[in-house]
């Protein structure tokens, strides 16, 4: 998703003044001459600064534009010429998603469930097969769990599938 | 002479030789996942190196380390994603190499100078540990803050983009640090009430996020890159004598460059690749070809950070005092095994510090072998249907950063910073400034504070100590340079047009 | 335990005349029948994480069922604790933890405190040394304290974070020689070995923190050990004497850890661990290693472990207000 230069710009004003004006709330600390204040109000001011800078386009002629490598030997295709893909938009937060998904469910399902349908959906939002997408949760959630909780030893909640190991 | 041979027996005792081998595939798996950093490779060997002999427990922690730094590369070779944050500075540099169809060149690269950087750091080891030791004992905060200082303007060299967006991405990053408790004043910042944001963010889940998840949410939206021609992979080893013959110079530098940030406690492989990448930058005779595919960029920084990995351990042995997050662990471990840290350890336990010394030999020697066969086997994942691999990354990026932690919340916090990285990416933004501000941000900060209370306020011992005026004459030498530069070729024109 | 008296502890317990309590026993004599987790509030590789790990080590043994030791750290040691405190109380949750629940909820960064857990055993416990540079002018407590009055603000001291244990052990010593915090500026820093590494370098005059963090340094010749903040000298270092010996002030403070389960554990289930606690705490293997990295092994019951901490919480609360480190309630 490309945002225009200067409303990315004005983000960063407005949050590098929310960080300074937030800093400058923090109470100083007895015993030392520059508080826990001093450094948010430092950097806010900078992000500030920066914004603007970014908004009325300085520095921009640095830039290059976006190149992805599309052949073999190297040559280089602008950004945004390619094929479009059906769903962009809306696939592109699907990985996001599905680990919000699985930081919220997967003390209750378990790991393995869980995972599964994490493998399953990137996979078809990828443009894989049914049958990809079946294959692949049926293999790799089992895969990471053999070596994270058996070798490892991290504590993979077992939910409603535990592991035989 | 028969201490030596002593370690030697040590050394070879089959135990050793087997944690050996299997701590080296160990380090190799791990380090090539995304999400997974050498230093969790270390954190969770710990439970492991429990139950064994004590050289063999040691054995296990530096050949794991050596190996993760180096695997590390191999994701951010082939997928732009980097397994570590000391790969971070030069991850574009190597995937760029991949597309333009020389991935075997990279990864040997990547292989041939980081065996060749550990094996220079632990000859700096084993040569100059005291030397070495007193400098980094001779290192206060008035020092340290120039050279976090001068790590930091390393993002504005290293990015190939608008020198403004890299100064607001790594800006961005130090706000970040900011973030949570563990600041100067032991004040909670910016934590609105959470006790999951008291700790902070860390380094691994926000680079994770930024480089992993920003990755596979890009492949969403693009169709799937033709795939690299099928054709015999070349040789890994070919070509990497004749660039050791073109390039002595960046490798050297990377070598010394590596050993000095490694020695001092506090800054460590990170920090050494990324001061490293822009040195080669910097001096380089053609600047303008770094970011295309280049390799003098990797080859200064892959030794580099190897090296700083065996000079770490200086500051750890003789005086107890980590280098780096790994030594960190390492050092547990030491005291867990009797081998206490000390000057004793050199005196009374003189045949361990050997076997210590041969193993990191012996490490750095089998990464070559080891590495070669890792690597035939990760480009399989170049001619593999993205929709087979991304899912895994995305189940791997949840489970490698909930174990730094045993916590839900770091799966939250690399959800967050897939969105943040993707949009800074899409937008110009060098995502690799952000996380060198996270790496950093505590560093400058924690330093600057308490140098001015031991000064009570004053600013002059920043200048007045010897090494602090060396670090800030450089500084602002950097600073300066390019504004001088930019005015110097300013002023004919000025002048031509005044006449 | 011989039959007998088992069947007096259960006519005992039926003596009480609560039904409930009549079935725990029962439980207890089987416990566990399942794996137990061990949190450990802070990351692998440190002192916590080491005690933890031969604690659950030996206790797997005794139980003959595995303890697994996890690490949840994050939030400065607050996720970890409350992760203990709010496991399930059946005894297959259990936690170590450590000085810093008595000091977190007056700097108001959560509401646990000492008495949200059902605690078990306390097992170690760390006081703090008073360390110079070996290149210091001082070569005892005296000549330092006489120091620090003459010239109140000059010396500073370093060991850990601001409002760290270290950093409330010198203000409890300062205070304790009635000297205000300000006397002795506090240097933050992130942990003993970095502060230990600024004493050697000139950065600073004083690091408060435990002798086995600064033994190697100690054993490098770099740094001076002056005097413990204990009631006893520590036998590996019997040449250092205690605050009272050296200058007359009675004052100890010290890092410990302990064992605890959430809170309502039922009682037989925490006897049943106390016993194999003290078990541990005794047996050979554990103090060896103990000695081995320089660790103090100290020992309390549940009971007198409840006791421990809530003096210790106390104490924390007197000295974070002087330091004005705790929040205005």
């Amino acid at each position: 998703m490309q945002i225009s230069n200067r409303l990315t710009g004005i983000g960063l004003a407005v949050l590098g003044a929310a960080a300074a004006y937030g800093g400058s709330l923090l109470p100083p600390v007895p015993g030392q001459q520059v508080g826990p204040n001093v450094f948010p109000m430092v950097i806010g001011i900078g992000l500030v600064l920066c914004g603007i800078a970014i908004a009325i386009g300085v520095g921009s002629s640095f830039e290059e534009p976006e190149q992805v490598v599309a052949a073999e030997d190297g040559s280089h295709v602008p950004a945004g010429q390619e094929a479009p893909v059906p769903h962009a938009a809306l696939k592109t937060v699907v990985p996001p998603l599905l680990l919000l998904f699985y930081a919220f469910t997967v003390d209750h399902l378990g790991f393995i469930p869980t995972a599964a349908v994490m493998v399953a959906a990137t996979c078809f939002a990828l443009g894989g097969t049914w049958r990809s997408a079946l294959i692949l949760a049926l293999c790799a959630p089992p895969a990471v769990h053999l070596v994270f909780a058996k070798l490892l030893r991290v504590p993979l909640p077992p939910g409603l599938l535990p592991m035989p190991w | 002479m028969s201490t030596f041979i002593e370690a030697w027996q040590m050394v070879l005792a089959p135990d050793v030789l087997i944690a050996i081998l299997l701590s080296a595939i160990y380090g190799l798996v791990v380090g090539s996942l995304p999400g997974l950093s050498a230093t969790m490779a270390t954190a969770l060997l710990v439970p492991v190196t429990f139950y064994l002999s004590p050289i063999a427990a040691i054995a296990t922690i530096i050949t794991a380390s050596a190996m993760a730094i180096f695997s590390g590369d191999i994701p951010g070779c082939l997928l732009r994603i980097p397994g570590t944050p000391a790969s971070a500075a030069y991850t574009d540099e190597a995937y760029a190499m991949t597309r333009k169809g020389q991935p075997e060149l990279a990864l040997g690269i990547c292989l041939w100078f980081s065996a060749l950087g550990g094996v220079f750091g632990t000859l700096s080891l084993i040569i100059m540990a005291p030397l070495l030791a007193e400098f980094a004992l001779s290192f206060s905060t008035f020092e340290y803050f120039w050279l976090a200082f001068l790590g930091l303007m390393c993002a504005t060299v290293v990015a190939r983009s608008s020198p403004v967006k890299a100064i607001a991405a790594m800006l961005l990053g130090l706000l970040i640090a900011c973030v949570g408790i563990e600041n100067p004043a032991g004040t909670p910042r910016f934590t609105f009430g959470s006790t999951d944001l008291l700790g902070g963010i860390e380094v691994i889940p926000a680079l994770v996020g930024c480089f992993a998840v920003a990755e596979v949410m890009r492949a969403m939206s693009v169709p799937e890159p033709p795939q690299l021609e099928r054709r015999k992979f070349g040789s890994i080893l070919a070509g990497q004598w004749k660039l050791t013959k073109e390039y002595p110079k960046q490798q050297a530098r990377g070598n010394i460059v590596g050993i000095i940030i490694g020695v001092l406690p506090g800054a460590g492989a990170d920090m050494a690749a990324w001061v490293s990448y822009a040195m080669a930058k910097r001096f380089s005779k053609t600047p303008e070809k770094f970011g295309t595919g280049h390799p003098e960029g990797l080859i200064e920084a892959g030794a580099s950070n190897n090296a700083s990995l065996a000079s770490g351990w200086v500051p750890s042995l003789l005086f107890g005092i980590p280098g780096d997050t790994i030594t960190a662990i390492a050092i547990g471990v030491l005291y867990m095994k009797g081998l206490n840290p000390g000057p004793t350890l050199f005196t009374e336990k003189a045949s361990s510090m050997y076997a210590l010394y041969i193993i990191f030999m012996l490490g750095n020697i089998i990464m070559i072998p080891l590495g070669i066969i890792m690597i035939r086997l990760a480009t399989f994942i170049l001619r593999a249907k993205r929709y087979m691999i991304m899912p895994v990354i995305v189940l791997l990026c949840a489970v490698g950063s909930f174990a730094t932690g045993n916590n839900l919340f770091l799966v939250i916090t690399v959800a967050a910073f897939g969105v943040v990285g993707y949009l800074m990416e899409k937008n110009g933004f060098p995502v690799a400034a952000l996380v060198l501000g996270i790496v950093m941000g505590s560093m400058v900060e924690q330093h600057f504070i308490t140098s001015l209370i031991k000064s009570d306020g004053s600013l002059l011992p920043f200048f007045a100590r010897p090494v602090s005026a060396v670090l800030a004459a450089i500084t602002i030498g950097l600073m300066v340079w390019p504004l001088a530069v930019w005015l110097y070729k300013k002023r004919p024109q000025g002048r031509a047009a005044a006449i | 335990m011989t039959e007998l008296s088992r069947r007096h502890l259960m006519a005992g317990a039926a003596g009480l005349g609560l039904a409930s309590q009549l079935a725990s026993p029962a439980i207890a004599q089987t416990f566990p029948v399942r794996p137990i987790t061990l949190v450990v509030p802070w990351g692998a590789g440190g002192g916590t994480d080491a005690t933890a790990r031969i604690v659950g080590s030996i206790m797997e043994r005794e139980f003959g069922q595995p303890v697994n030791v996890v690490n949840r750290t994050g939030g400065s040691g607050v996720v970890g604790h409350s992760a203990i405190a709010t496991g399930a109380a059946d005894g297959y949750t259990i936690g170590m933890i450590t000085v810093e629940i008595t000091m977190m909820h007056w700097q108001g960064l959560t509401q646990l405190k000492h008495d949200s857990y059902t605690p078990l055993a306390l097992m170690n416990e760390d006081p703090p040394g008073v360390q110079v540079s070996a290149s210091s002018p001082y070569t005892d407590l005296k000549s330092l304290a006489d120091a620090i009055r003459a010239n109140p603000g000059r010396l500073k001291a370093s060991g850990t974070g601001q409002g760290g244990i270290w950093h409330l052990a010198l203000v409890g010593w300062l205070g304790a020689m009635g000297l205000p915090p300000s006397a002795v500026p506090w240097v933050p820093s992130n942990g003993a070995a970095p502060a230990m590494q600024d004493l050697a370098a000139g950065g600073i005059d004083i690091v408060t923190c435990s002798v086995p963090e600064a033994k190697a340094m100690l054993d490098a010749g770099r740094a001076r050990s002056l005097a413990i903040m204990a009631s006893a000298r520590n036998p590996q270092f019997p040449n250092v004497p205690t605050l009272k010996e050296a200058i007359g002030v009675d004052y100890s403070v010290g890092a410990w850890r302990g064992i605890a389960a959430p809170k309502n554990l039922p009682a037989p289930i925490a006897e049943r661990f106390t016993t194999v606690l003290k078990k541990i705490n005794e047996s050979k293997e554990f103090t060896d290693f103990m000695a081995a990295r320089g660790f103090g092994v100290k020992w309390a019951d549940g009971a007198g472990f409840a006791k421990f901490m809530a003096e210790g919480d106390a104490a924390m609360g007197v000295a974070m207000k002087a330091a004005g480190l705790a929040r205005q309630a």
